[in-house]
């Protein structure tokens, strides 16, 4: 029985810890809108909340577990969240060809481009400051 | 069809599962599939449409039933602080070199795509949704609302862009010797944000972290910058 007891006093608190971070994630999205529109910054209200998340966690030192967990289960159904906005791409009907040719053309090229110019620039640049292996690496 | 079906298929309560229901259909053809060509987005807004095609209903009247998952992309991007939070300590060693590469890439990646599509002819709103094309989907989003560009085009935009970098990026990058995890990791957060994240995240965890990183910073840069260069 007490260790039932105890099974339900630890999931009481893992739900605490949830409901405490979904409140966390929700202030600071919250702080960041109240921010955008109080100082008329043009950067969206929801990247200002996360800055200052950041700036919150780096402050606090660590993450707590019920924010991980909360942020970790959006982040991993982002995909559901953006399907409205996704599905939108069936319903337009005012671009006309030469517009979705450019479109894919600029999709794709323009994509693998600049993969390949940033991965040489990062790979001339960590041989040069960082090479894999040096110094204080605790990873390899 | 009667009223009162109608105004059913309108509301939260059926479009709300019907978005969960694609989203779990999009999710289990891209396990069944093994190929990232079929992202679950790609899936999932496939079946959607396909369902709102054949039951007949507006585009409109579907994403205000939507509105509940709108409302969520917010706290979503403030989440991504976690991972850019658990990540700061690995990047500390090559703080110089990723900076650089960031910067570059946050002007470059839309850059390209932009300039591409002039080439070709495009027009203006298409040149505007292309702009936001590095960043993650709801920082896009956010972004699109300020820039006045579509965001259905947008969202189409960004998958597409992720796709394409997620499958073709990695062997690109081995063919042009630099298949080191912190650069493929990076360059994929860059260019593909969340699907090339996905990705690096199969490749190894180092990778992985690189690319979430590299994700957060570029839609954080991406979205101070571009609204103050469309603004100009």
């Amino acid at each position: 029985m007490a260790a039932g007891n105890r099974q339900q006093s630890l999931t009481a608190r893992r739900a605490g810890g949830w409901l405490a971070g979904a409140a966390l994630l929700l202030a600071a999205n919250l702080a960041g809108n109240w921010l955008q529109a109080a100082l008329a910054l043009p950067v969206p209200g929801a990247v200002l909340g996360m800055l200052s998340l950041l700036l919150g966690l780096l402050v606090y030192g660590s993450v707590p577990r019920g924010l991980a967990e909360v942020s970790g289960a959006l982040l991993r159904l982002l995909a559901l969240l953006f399907l409205p906005a996704a599905t939108g791409l069936f319903f337009l009907d005012d671009l006309s060809p030469l517009d979705w040719l450019g479109l894919f053309a600029a999709t794709v090229f323009g994509t693998l481009a600049s993969i390949a110019l940033c991965a040489l620039l990062l790979k001339k640049l960590l041989r040069r400051y960082a090479p894999p292996g040096s110094g204080e690496d605790h990873h390899a | 069809m009667p009223d009162s079906l109608a105004t059913l298929l309108v509301h939260p309560l059926f479009v709300l599962p019907l978005n969960v229901a694609g989203f779990l259909g999009g999710l289990w053809l891209y396990r069944r599939s093994g190929t990232t060509l079929l992202h679950p987005i790609v899936g999932a807004s496939l079946l959607v449409a396909g369902i709102l095609h054949a039951l007949g209903i507006d585009y409109g009247d579907y994403q205000h039933a939507s509105a509940a998952l709108y409302a969520l992309l917010g706290p979503a991007v403030v989440a991504l602080a976690v991972p850019l939070k658990q990540n700061l300590a690995i990047i500390r060693r090559a703080a110089v070199p990723l900076t650089v590469t960031l910067c570059v890439g946050a002007v470059l990646a839309p850059l390209a795509g932009v300039g591409l599509a002039l080439l070709m002819g495009a027009s203006g709103p298409v040149l505007a949704a292309l702009s936001g094309k590095a960043v993650t989907t709801p920082i896009a989003l956010a972004i699109a609302g300020r820039v006045g560009a579509a965001e259905s085009l947008t969202v189409g935009i960004v998958v597409f862009s992720g796709v394409v970098g997620a499958v073709l990026g990695p062997p690109l990058m081995r063919r042009l010797g630099a298949g080191d995890p912190r650069i493929v990791g990076f360059v994929l957060g860059i260019n593909a944000h969340a699907i090339g994240t996905a990705r690096a995240l199969e490749i190894s965890a180092l990778c992985g972290a690189f690319a979430a990183l590299a994700m957060g910073l570029c839609g954080a840069l991406t979205a101070v910058l571009l609204p103050l260069l469309v603004g100009a």
